[in-house]
């Protein structure tokens, strides 16, 4: 039969596989080197999850994106020594995996020429970009990843708008142990095994230990897995504090399951996930109670001058523009676009970039010191979390009367922490 | 010791739940020879379906079980008439050609999933979500033993109807030859078309109670895809009676890895033993697959 199928392969169609394979290797070596052809618009680059497991964040950095974008165009572009220049996104998905963000940033920059790119929701797919942003020396502002791995590794073309997980997810657990009564004792961490919510894990038990709360479980499991195992084993240890370190879904999941197997600590705490309007209608009445951590909330009070002129403005226009209240993901990538765009306008380059004013536009990234509706960006140029934003204080947040309000750390309450959480069934 | 038999029963009623998704495709795969690559995608369609039917109708979603039951048997029907196309004929090697057409079901699904459906994580909550039982010192969630009746009792009756019905006869004759199953005039088209449509029927179903367990979204079902492999190799290839200790097993190796051992090995230790099996009992724990 085998060799009946071989012969059936006649030479002309051959001849036609060993074309087909020659003219697609071909284009993957496609020049890089070459001048973009003359353009008068920016063409930006984005990576993001837009489908696979990842795809509701991708979609939550999406929305920031195009929030800039779309804004920076209705006022005609950005303005460069009074020429606008209007931008064009360019949207590659990298399906939730770091090896398809590598190759998907490939892309953008040989074959579209990008000037300069968004990044991805996720950190592990961050962490697979970042090394071809730096090979091919393109600019690169993540709107979203947390993971203090990525700047760890000193990427010189790689920036982030959110300040690392390890400083965000301190801020619920200071809360705890320091504005509520009696101070909760014992904590029980689970995480998720990848680059961002181990190190919410991971910065959970930090905090604990600096606050003097003992860590009496710490567990990391495989995203996908059945949770129930892990969530037994740490009621078992009845902690006053059951903290997750995960995405939304595995937060809803792991929720869930704390439910059904009746555990009640006095205080849930999450960290990215709970913002978001998935995590509310997902749980429901269960969503109340829980802690979270933030570094933007609609309420704070900024002043800026650049696209928006206060977080309320931003929500507002959001809102009528998404029908859901932007979280500090949003916000964040939001506020990528407008740290290119001030950086653009200090180094006076124009569309489309060449690779000095690429360099240069680094170096005006470097120095950047703004005020924006997101509040300072200003990203640290030494350091273990060299390039990420320096510039914010992360919040403590808690759903009360399923709304989120700021409960601490110390000052930045709006609200009183509510604690202990009542029992599944008086909530 | 409380711990340990909360171990032993959250093993258990994972296992019930692989039940749920392994006994249909087990049975795909032991009478018409079948990998069915779609399986996850099938729960995901049952997920959305029952969540889309309680946005618009209200009411629990279990009441539209036998609704999805059998809005997944037609389409199942429908469907299968394709995969003979790609399976028969002058193909050199039809179980390829099948895993092939139904990887690309699954991309299509998946795929018209995230455009019509977006990207949102939902829920469906019924009248056990949150509930539970005591049983000694150990909790049962009652969405989860309501999982694992239903898968029981699901392979109950179709081991039932394979023994007694005659379509059960047929579907038994084509599973040991098919050929001589088509010479004593059993339809084997027909037969093979039912099989598939009681099988996307029941994973519909099932994918009712896993969407109300955890949450539904248009990347879920490569997860299950995943479950139904390691069960149906770990069973014996289309040995269907199988499903229940594989699954079992399968499940009371996660809790208690995760328990006593870490987490992170959860994944290492299931997958040691697929190989292990795969090694020493090719043909699955009790010996009886192909």
């Amino acid at each position: 039969m085998r060799e009946d199928c071989l012969s059936r392969l006649n030479w002309g169609r051959g001849l036609f596989l060993i074309l087909l394979v020659v003219s697609l290797l071909s284009l993957t070596v496609s020049p890089t080197t070459g001048a973009a052809p003359a353009r008068d618009f920016f063409k930006v680059g984005v990576v993001t999850s837009l489908s696979g497991e990842l795809a509701f964040g991708g979609n939550v950095t999406k929305r920031g994106y195009d929030m800039w974008a779309d804004t920076v165009n209705q006022l005609g572009g950005i303005e460069i020594a009074g020429k606008r220049y209007r931008v064009q996104l360019i949207y590659a998905d990298d399906q939730s995996t770091p090896a398809t963000a590598a190759v998907a940033g490939e892309r953008l920059i040989t074959q579209e020429q990008v000037d300069f790119i968004l990044g991805p929701y996720a950190s592990g797919t961050t962490l697979a970009l970042a090394p071809i942003t730096e090979k091919y020396k393109v600019p690169h502002i993540t709107g979203s990843a947390e993971s203090p791995l990525i700047w760890q590794r000193k990427f010189k073309y790689t920036f982030g708008t959110i300040p690392p997980v390890s400083i965000n997810a301190q801020a619920p657990i200071q809360t705890l142990a320091q504005d509520v009564s009696p101070k909760p004792q014992t904590i029980a961490i689970l995480g998720i095994d990848d680059p961002f919510s181990k190190f919410a894990a991971e910065a959970f038990r930090t905090a604990a230990q600096k606050f003097g709360i003992k860590v009496v479980r710490y567990e990391i499991v495989p995203e996908g897995s059945d949770y129930t195992p892990a969530v037994s084993a740490a009621k078992a240890q009845n902690p006053d504090i059951f903290a997750i370190g995960s995405h939304e879904k595995a937060a809803i999941e792991m929720i869930k399951a704390a439910k059904e197997l009746k555990f009640n600590p006095k205080a849930f705490v999450q960290h990215y996930g709970m913002t978001t309007p998935d995590f509310r209608k997902g749980l429901g009445k269960d969503a109340e109670y829980v802690f979270g951590a933030s570094v933007w909330t609609a309420n704070l009070n900024y002043k800026a001058t650049i696209l928006f002129t206060t977080p309320k403005e931003y929500a507002e226009k959001f809102k009528a523009k998404f029908g859901t209240e932007p979280d500090y993901t949003e916000a964040a990538s939001t506020a990528a676009g407008i740290a290119f765009q001030e950086a653009l306008r200090q180094i006076k380059a124009t569309p489309p970039l060449d690779q000095a004013e690429k360099d240069a536009l680094v170096a005006a990234l470097e120095k950047l010191n703004i005020m924006t509706f997101y509040g300072p960006v200003k990203f640290a140029t030494s350091g273990d979390y060299y390039h990420s934003n320096a510039g914010l204080q992360p919040i403590a947040l808690q759903y009360q009367g399923g709304k989120l309000v700021e409960v601490g750390p110390g000052k930045l309450a709006l609200a009183k922490p509510r604690y202990p959480t009542p029992p599944w069934d008086r909530r | 010791m409380e711990l340990f038999l909360q171990t032993l029963v959250d093993g258990l009623l994972i296992g019930g739940l692989i039940i749920v998704i392994g006994v249909g495709f087990s049975l795909c795969f032991g009478v018409m020879h079948i990998i069915d690559f779609a399986v996850g995608e099938w729960v995901m369609l049952g997920a959305y379906t029952a969540f889309w039917m309680v946005r618009y109708l209200g009411r629990d979603p279990f009441l539209y079980l036998p609704v999805i039951f059998f809005l997944y048997l037609a389409i199942g029907y429908l469907i299968y008439p394709l995969i003979h196309r790609a399976v028969s004929g002058r193909r050199h090697n039809p179980a390829l050609m099948g895993l092939v057409f139904t990887f690309g079901l699954a991309s299509l699904i998946k795929g018209g999933a995230l455009t019509a459906w977006g990207f949102h994580v939902r829920s469906v909550t019924t009248w056990l979500s949150g509930e539970s039982l005591a049983l000694g010192v150990a909790v049962v969630p009652a969405l989860r033993f309501a999982g694992f009746a239903f898968g029981v009792l699901a392979t109950v009756a179709f081991m039932l109807f394979l023994k007694w019905s005659k379509i059960g006869v047929a579907i038994r004759a084509m599973a040991q030859d098919r050929v001589m199953a088509e010479l004593l005039g059993v339809d084997t088209n027909r037969v093979s078309a039912l099989v598939y449509a009681m099988y996307t029927g029941l994973t519909g179903m099932a994918g009712v109670l896993i969407g109300a367990l955890f949450s539904i979204h248009a990347g879920m079902g490569l997860k299950y895809t995943t479950f139904a492999f390691f069960v149906v190799v770990l069973a014996g290839m289309g040995y269907v009676p199988g499903v229940i200790p594989a699954a079992f097993l399968l499940g009371l190796l996660q809790s208690f890895v995760t328990v006593y051992v870490s987490g992170r090995y959860t994944l290492l230790a299931v997958f040691f033993v697929l190989y292990l099996t795969l090694l020493v009992r090719p043909r699955g724990l009790l010996g009886r697959g192909w």
